[in-house]
């Protein structure tokens, strides 16, 4: 029996770590992205000073893997695992061992706290944390049980209360909206208590009966194995049917913008047109990249130029892209006010690896070194932006180094000459006058050309074409 | 059993004592190369002049060049300590303070060793005089990402000058849950440098002027039918409970490639004054075409000082201010004010910038009355914002009626305190005016930081940054202080009692 147990939480671990590795690997990316996990005991001890602060903590923690989804998903499989290994072991705990609760029916019903976990996870805006907090609740719950029943068994509990309340009860920051109530998170919560209490509850009354039929039979097998596969059928259709695969295609277009992934960018539009705002911007920056945007614009699905260099909002992730392309434009200055105000239009006011990392180079680009030292001390306390961070350092106030690098190097030369004033709204002037300023720059030439074709300016193009033509 | 722990655990305290001594008062180097020049300490507290009461200066050697530090202070009665653990020199408040009150009115001498690639190098010593006159104990700032347009949270914080604690008097965490109804605060205000009577406002959700009279606390709407906007920039009467404020209609443009990065503009600005006791509001000054600002009080109340941008030329009559924004300069001006009949004299004009192609901001009147203080840039009303912002101090003896300017004047020799080509702005007096208080972009450029400098009958020492438990703190913190405001006694009221308006 014990190996039929193993085999169904192995099962279902493996479940987990496919789907969160193959069909929501960008969810993982996408949580990694909007935390920044400091190895800095100010960072640790703001976080486990408020109450279910160690469950944010731990939750913290496992994210900065999601850096790799596959490690991330391999988390989520160990932690949802061991949730549905906890509920059974507590309700084995309650019925004092006398019955044993995995042979009979309801033993699928031990893996509803892990399944209501995992739909919860499947909301980008739901945090590790909540997840943590539940499995602490089980520690704490099996903690106590293992205290012979008697008084030492009431401080226990007593002590158990407190302390869980500080690691994990008293926790409001398992959602990254703090004004919306998690109703997922504590389903999975409650059910993680409650379900072992109704096996409980079912065990007594069976008690002498099983007691009686203590011995091996085939039923002892094939009936938890088949509550088993009704409750994986039942609740992996709801995983599936809930899970956001739109979000997880945006959020993969912006992951591949993010690490520069310009030919898999193309090979992923070339397979699927994007029919996203964020996937049509990322699809022209690539083919930008490759000096095909002007050529093939009309090749590939387009949005006006919203799709091009859409207007900035005030969240944090759709202004991402956009100030990506602003970043390999040369429009330095507006990419490094785009990248802060999203880091700042993060909902649980946390920072973000992926926007400390950006505004140093912006701040490098610009000369204001110390600035961009700031920001790469705080990735030095970081497990994976670390070796980023020092190799980034020798380059400031290295004006020869930074000239010479290929990316650094390139930007410095396309930033503007002129000032004025930008908006939210790109404007064609903006592009003119990076590119007339600089007509080296190529991939303003492509989004300038772009922008004539996409809003119909010949005048503009007749323009860009002829000074090109002139400069031959 | 227990007794066997208890026999570990007695000498391991013990011994993490006696290491915990040796990490502050360790050795000085029994060899080392000597430097010629001071150490490159942060921050930089070589030669300063302190007040009698302030936090202790702790300090370190950049952590990318040496591996440690050592530093010997001799106070005057020759008693010496040493200090260091690691790349830091942090002093214990108690030992600290003793040795302030042993260098009243003289100095304390610092020697520093560094270490380098194995090496102790030791470096020329300096001084830390310590003058007679305290500093006020307390200090409130708010705690701001330097943001542009988007803001998350943030907080009111008050410091305690002579140690290190810090408290909050407000955040915007309560309703910032909620974007929709996110909370900005900001202008926090006091009079006289006490608490009692006190405001600071909040935009968005729930908007309002959070007064606090008597300890009383209340929010109010200042915006009136003939106003252009509730108080924004405030001053409080020195004695009554008045407060004049500027309301403003502000607006923000960001750079392509200036490095002043963004330019915060008013497209019109006029002066209230608002009574508390009456919640009534009256206009002070709403000149249509230009624009007012930054109204403040001499100590004794008799007069309003505030900036007032000149008309532009003709030919830029009527242009979108994006594109006039360099060409508008303020003046200060000043109105003599009758408590009796609450009313204004006529305007003069104290200082014109203008005409030496400048323009003026934030004047602070000297709690004597001697000295004038304000910021100083080429355009704008936003110095903070400016690379060339910089603090001005003048005689006020030397204004007689006529305008001040660059030619007619003398101004104090504030080479000390500004730094060359980073925003310098904010300034302020303490309550016994012996110690000018500045917010400057200096270290970084970004992060605006509070800096203190000595000021005695128009002489101005050093200015010194705000002393920090972990002097790195000043390096790794991604918030400016924002408008620091000295203060003799603490906000008593809290975080929870301020919450409690915003209820009905």
């Amino acid at each position: 029996m014990k190996h039929l147990h193993l085999l169904c939480t192995l099962l279902f671990g493996v479940a987990v770590l496919l789907f969160f590795g193959l069909a929501y690997p960008h969810h993982l990316h996408y949580q990694e992205e909007y935390q920044l996990f400091l190895f800095d005991s100010t960072y640790v001890w703001e976080i486990v000073r408020l109450p279910g602060g160690v469950a944010d903590l731990l939750g913290r923690f496992c994210t900065q893997f999601f850096l790799f989804a596959w490690v991330g998903a391999l988390i989520i499989a160990l932690l949802l695992s061991a949730v549905q290994l906890l509920t059974l072991r507590l309700a084995s705990s309650w019925t004092s061992q006398t019955a044993e609760p995995s042979g009979e029916w309801f033993y699928g019903l031990s893996f509803v706290p892990s399944f209501l976990l995992w739909l919860f996870l499947l909301d980008e805006n739901a945090l590790l944390g909540g997840v943590w907090g539940v499995l602490l609740t089980q520690f704490a719950i099996w903690g106590c049980l293992q205290i012979p029943k008697g008084w030492k068994r009431y401080i226990a509990i007593f002590f158990a209360i407190v302390i869980l309340y500080w690691m994990a009860l008293g926790g409001s920051h398992y959602y990254r909206i703090p004004t919306t109530f998690p109703t997922m998170l504590y389903a999975a919560w409650l059910s993680a208590v409650i379900i072992p209490l109704l096996m409980l509850l079912v065990m007594r009354s069976k008690k002498r009966e099983n007691a009686q039929q203590k011995h091996y039979s085939l039923t002892s097998h094939l009936i938890p194995l088949t509550s088993y596969i009704l409750m994986s059928l039942i609740m992996g259709s709801l995983v599936w049917k809930n899970a956001n695969f739109k979000a997880e295609k945006v959020m993969q277009y912006d992951f591949m913008a993010c690490h520069q992934q310009w030919n898999r960018i193309l090979e992923t539009v070339n397979a699927e047109k994007p029919n996203n705002q964020i996937g049509v911007t990322v699809q022209n920056l690539a083919l930008a990249m490759h000096g095909m945007l002007a050529d093939h614009l009309f090749d590939y699905n387009q949005n006006g130029i919203a799709g091009l260099l859409p207007d900035v909002k005030e969240d944090a992730t759709s202004p991402m892209p956009t100030a990506e392309a602003f970043y390999q434009l040369g429009m330095v200055y507006v990419a490094q006010r785009t990248v802060f105000e999203a880091q700042e239009a993060i909902l649980d006011f946390q920072k973000s690896g992926r926007c400390y990392k950006r505004l140093a180079q912006t701040n490098l680009i610009n000369g204001n070194y110390e600035v961009a030292r700031k920001y790469l001390m705080a990735l030095q306390k970081t497990l994976f932006y670390r070796d980023w961070a020092n190799k980034t350092l020798t380059l400031l106030g290295n004006e020869e180094a930074i000239a010479k690098h290929p990316e650094y190097g390139r930007l410095r030369k396309s930033v503007y000459d002129n000032n004025f004033f930008f908006s939210d709204h790109v404007t064609p002037e903006m592009l003119e006058d990076l590119f007339f300023s600089n007509t080296d720059n190529r991939l303003a030439f492509e989004y300038l050309k772009a922008y004539y074709m996409l809003t119909g300016d010949r005048e503009g193009y007749a323009k860009l074409l002829l000074h090109t033509s002139n400069k031959q | 059993m227990k007794r066997y722990i208890h026999s570990y655990f007695l000498p391991l305290a013990a011994a993490l004592l006696l290491l915990s001594s040796c990490a502050n008062h360790p050795d000085v180097p029994s060899s080392s190369k000597a430097v010629k020049s001071l150490p490159a300490i942060f921050p930089d507290y070589c030669n300063v002049t302190v007040p009698c009461n302030i936090a202790p200066l702790n300090f370190m050697l950049p952590a990318d060049e040496y591996e440690a530090c050592v530093a010997r202070f001799t106070t005057s009665d020759g008693q010496q300590q040493t200090y260091g653990h690691g790349v830091k020199v942090q002093i214990p408040e108690a030992e600290w303070h003793a040795m302030l009150d042993a260098s009243k009115g003289k100095s304390i001498k610092v020697e520093v060793w560094g270490q380098k690639e194995n090496e102790w190098l030791s470096f020329s010593p300096f001084e830390i005089h310590v003058a007679e006159e305290p500093i006020d104990e307390y200090l409130s700032y708010r705690l701001i990402e330097p943001s542009y347009v988007a803001w998350t949270y943030m907080e009111i914080a008050q410091r305690n000058l002579t140690s290190f604690e810090e408290t909050q008097i407000f955040n915007n965490e309560i309703t910032m849950n909620d974007r929709t109804k996110g909370q900005c605060i900001n202008c926090h205000s006091y009079q006289n440098y006490k608490t009692d009577n006190m405001l600071f406002h909040v935009r968005l959700s729930n908007a309002g002027t959070v007064i606090v009279n008597d300890g009383k606390v209340s929010r109010v709407n200042m915006k009136r039918d003939y106003t252009i906007s509730g108080g924004v920039y405030p001053s409080w009467h020195p004695t009554a409970k008045l407060v004049a404020f500027s309301t403003n209609m502000t607006r923000q443009a960001f750079h392509t490639s200036n490095p002043n990065k963004i330019e915060v503009y008013d497209l019109a600005s006029d002066l209230i004054l608002y009574d508390v006791e009456t919640d009534s509001v009256s206009i002070v000054s709403n000149d249509s075409t230009l624009l007012e600002i930054y109204p403040t009080w001499s100590p004794d109340g008799k007069y309003l000082y505030y900036g007032k941008s000149v008309p532009l030329p003709e030919e830029m009559d009527g242009q979108d201010i994006r594109t006039t924004y360099a060409k508008i300069q303020y003046n200060l001006y000043r109105r003599s004010f009758d408590l009796a009949t609450r009313g204004f004299g006529e305007e003069e004009l104290v200082y014109d910038a203008a005409s030496d192609d400048k323009s003026v901001t934030l004047p602070r009147i000297s709690p004597d009355g001697r000295y004038l203080l304000f910021a100083i840039g080429q355009y704008g009303c936003f110095h903070s914002r400016h690379h060339d912002g910089d603090i001005v101090c003048l005689p006020m003896a030397q204004y007689t009626g006529t305008p001040l300017n660059a030619e007619n004047t003398s101004p104090v020799d504030l080479t000390s305190v500004n730094s060359n080509g980073y925003s310098d702005s904010y300034p302020s007096w303490s309550s016994n005016g012996h110690w000018i208080m500045l917010a400057s972009r200096r270290d970084d450029d970004n992060y605006s930081r509070v800096y203190f400098a000595y000021f005695n009958n128009g002489k101005v020492e050093k200015a010194f940054l705000l002393p920090q438990e972990d002097p790195e703190l000043h390096i790794s913190l991604l918030k400016s202080y924002n408008r620091p405001e000295f203060m003799v006694e603490p906000v008593r009221i809290s975080v929870e009692e301020f919450s409690r308006v915003f209820d009905k």
